[in-house]
């Protein structure tokens, strides 16, 4: 039986969800109800491959699906986070996917040399719901990263956003101000 | 007093006479000053045996140390002398922990190191221990550098010049420290990561200037090489590796997609310094995007070139392609070892070695940057069936043509998305520096020994966006990758040894008259016979090593000082390729050993 198609699972998310809901860390003056699946997307280093804005993208790492331009639904996000992909870099978060638990119907024999890498923190199905529901509010058909998302993702204490102002799209050979040009 | 035991490592009457130097230096001089590095000392930073004044030894790159208490018949009784930890292991960006790669640098008993955020960290390693004085945090923008860092959070070092230490950071800068206070004194912006420059290696000191390399060829950066004056901080002249167009070498971009102005060319490895010619030699790394060279037809000069350039101006003297129109990400960014040896037919050669991520072992003539010999370093190349004994250049180059296929069959282009290649895109070699031994006449190699698959991805210029990747396609790692210690004869050009390692290595070679010292990302420290290269000595220190070993000496002591903490593009995105490696936990150490 996979992860998903038990109804205990689904029950065990439910009683999870509404007995922690308070305890989970979300301040009374949020308002952003996907706060605590933000931090996810951040402690799991999903940022890693997806980048902040979860237009992932190729590069050394193979790759990684845009999160923006991903037709998968919310089902499929959560069963991909908790099993990965295999024969892709896609890690499962899951502890014990594919042993005590089987995913996409298989085991760790049955997927063999494709399994997925073990993602680099065990995330909890609260976690997985509430990260699945930050990237469909935040980012799952949103169009190009703009600078009030990256505000909202960093804050202000960091350059990181400097790039996305308005206005100061720098042509690929310029020279930045304190050095004379050739 | 206490620094009298160390005198009884010298004989007789030189014991006799260090004791009353030490004693005098202590009652004079009770609170030592900070020396102040001339370009004098630098250029003459041989005649320091116990130093090691320069990121890469001296100016000619050799990493090799003439010091010889610690030889072959006694370092299999080699052992730890004294550990610190350090710091810069926590994440930023896409970078879930930083590691350490740095070199250190040791004055007159004084050690400076970094950890792979920048910051610099004096230890007094005087009376056989290690005193932490100052770290200088440069409080490295982690999320703006850490998103553009292709492959770590790392910093190979720092240098010394007059009473101060110059270091680099993630996020671009040049920073100088004041050595006795550990206070910044100044610093500039020399890197602009909103473009996807980040820098990770040392600075190289010559006359009063720092010069800088920048990485970023694959975020669609344009490379360069910049010096700072030191005394003014102004910055006095950069060299862009790819040329603007109508400048020499601009007509070997052909396409009609800008793609020069984002064409890579990075230079993050420290180069070397030719004083009797005042020429600074530098290595450039790999055009971008980097597996679709149909978007940028042409030689595309000057990436996966050795640069030979004038220290005042900046100016480039010559130039020396190994790889035109590179499909495969084989940068030539490595350090470029000077030496002068006697060719075959008598004749004296000024040569410049660098061992090239393709998998070749170049000699070139360093006046003219004309070809001498090159030759395979690894077990396995297909790219290619060889060098052109003339000019060096891989024998299916046709100058005629704009697209280069080389192996066809095993080249990765638009026509053949899945390629696999040997060796991998990460070399052959990567920025770990090989050494040379000038007695011997030996030079020897860090070998990555590896094969690894590429897919491409065609490029549209569409796709070009600051900060993000820009490299048609990408690799992974389905064949496992080993490593070797390669040693070649100069005088010969010919492969003198090679033993063969479970893992690649990661870490770079010192020499010294009879030993190689290297390491392995498994954590082991090895000591080999420079001759025969057999394994004399080997400490596993539980960490990845990932970082260059050094050899200096404190009151006429020797030790061997080495960093440890694996980091960089090893473990997140080639770990495939090595599974055993993927339980090494990342750390932050210095580890000493001595007799």
């Amino acid at each position: 039986m996979t992860i998903l198609q038990t109804r205990a699972f689904a029950a065990a998310i439910a009683l999870t969800l509404m007995s922690t809901s308070f305890a989970f860390g979300q301040s009374a003056a949020s308002s952003d109800p996907t706060e605590g699946g933000k931090a996810v997307f951040k402690r799991a280093n999903c940022v890693g491959c997806h980048k902040w804005h979860g237009n992932g993208g190729g590069g050394y790492g193979g790759d990684a699906l845009s999160l923006r331009k991903t037709e998968l639904t919310r089902d499929q996000i959560i069963e991909t986070v908790a099993c990965g992909r295999p024969s892709t870099g896609m890690p499962f978060f899951v502890r014990g996917a594919y042993e005590s638990s089987k995913c996409f119907g298989m085991t760790r024999a049955d997927v063999g040399p494709g399994m997925p890498p073990e993602g680099g923190t065990f995330l909890r199905p609260n976690d997985i719901e509430a990260v699945a529901d930050y990237v469909l509010a935040h980012v799952k058909g949103k169009g190009e990263p703009n600078h009030d998302e990256c505000v909202n993702f960093f804050g202000n204490a960091s350059r990181v956003c400097d790039v996305y102002k308005a206005g100061t799209q720098l042509p690929a050979n310029s020279i930045s101000s304190g050095s004379p040009s050739k | 007093m206490k620094m009298t035991n160390k005198v009884s490592y010298l004989p007789g009457r030189a014991a006799l006479l260090a004791t009353a130097a030490v004693i005098t230096a202590f009652t004079l001089f009770p609170a030592r000053a900070a020396d102040t590095v001339t370009q004098e000392r630098l250029l003459n930073s041989e005649k320091e045996t116990g130093n090691w004044l320069h990121h890469h030894k001296n100016y000619s790159a050799t990493r090799f140390s003439s010091l010889q208490e610690i030889n072959k018949d006694n370092v299999k009784n080699l052992k730890v002398a004294w550990t610190m930890h350090l710091g810069g292991v926590e994440g930023g960006g896409i970078w879930s922990h930083g590691g350490l790669e740095g070199t250190p640098i040791v004055e007159n008993g004084m050690m400076y190191v970094t950890d792979g955020w920048g910051s610099v960290y004096k230890i007094d390693a005087r009376g056989g221990k290690g005193t932490l004085l100052w770290k200088m945090d440069p409080k490295t923008d982690h999320d703006w550098a850490g998103a553009v860092a292709c492959c770590g959070v790392d910093n190979r070092g720092v240098a010394l010049w007059g009473d101060l230490v110059i270091s680099h950071t993630l996020d671009g800068r040049l920073i100088a420290t004041n050595k006795e206070t550990g206070q910044v004194a100044w610093q500039r912006q020399v890197a602009d990561p909103d473009k996807g420059e980040v820098i990770t290696g040392a600075p190289l000191i010559v006359k009063n200037m720092a010069i800088t390399g920048v990485a970023g060829a694959e975020y669609g950066i344009r490379g360069w090489i910049a010096a700072t004056d030191l005394t003014s901080q102004k910055e006095v002249w950069r060299t862009f590796t790819i040329p603007g167009k109508g400048e020499p070498g601009g007509e070997t971009w052909k396409d009609d997609n800008k793609a020069a102005a984002s064409g890579g060319g990075s230079t993050w490895v420290t180069g070397s310094y030719d004083p009797a010619t005042d020429t600074i030699i530098w290595g450039v790394g790999n055009p971008g995007p980097d597996w679709d060279n149909q978007y940028r037809p042409g030689d595309n000069l000057y990436t996966d070139s050795s640069l030979a350039l004038d220290s005042s101006t900046g100016k480039i003297k010559w130039h020396y392609q190994h790889t035109p129109n590179d499909p495969f990400d084989y940068d030539s960014v490595s350090e470029n070892v000077l030496a002068d040896v006697t060719g075959p037919n008598g004749v004296p050669l000024k040569l410049a070695l660098e061992a090239d991520r393709n998998g070749f072992a170049y000699a070139i003539d360093r006046s003219t940057g004309k070809f001498i010999w090159g030759l395979p370093f690894v077990k396995k190349v297909t790219w290619t069936k060889g060098l052109d004994p003339e000019s060096g250049k891989p024998v299916e180059y046709d100058p005629k043509k704009t697209v280069q296929r080389y192996n066809a069959a095993v080249s990765p282009h638009r026509e053949n998305k899945v390629a696999d290649i040997c060796p991998g895109n990460m070399g052959g070699k990567n920025w770990p520096p090989t050494a040379y031994n000038p007695d011997l006449k030996l030079w020897y190699i860090p070998v990555i020994e590896s094969c690894n698959r590429i897919t491409v991805e065609e490029s549209v210029p569409e796709k070009l966006k600051p900060r993000e990747f820009w490299t048609g396609g990408g690799p992974s790692q389905p064949f496992k990758i080993t490593g070797s210690v390669t040693a070649i004869d100069v005088t010969s050009g010919k492969i003198a040894g090679k033993l063969e390692t479970p893992f690649p290595n990661l870490g770079g070679i010192l020499a010294t008259p009879d030993l190689v010292f290297t390491g392995q990302p498994s954590g082991e420290v090895t000591a080999l016979d420079g001759k025969s290269l057999q394994k004399l000595w080997e400490f596993n220190t539980g960490g990845g090593v990932n970082a260059p070993p050094i050899t200096f000496s404190v009151d006429g002591k020797q030790y061997v000082a080495i960093l440890v903490g694996l980091g960089g593009a090893w473990d997140k995105w080639f770990i495939d390729s090595t599974p055993e490696l993927k339980n090494i936990q990342p750390g932050s150490m210095l580890y000493v050993f001595s007799l």
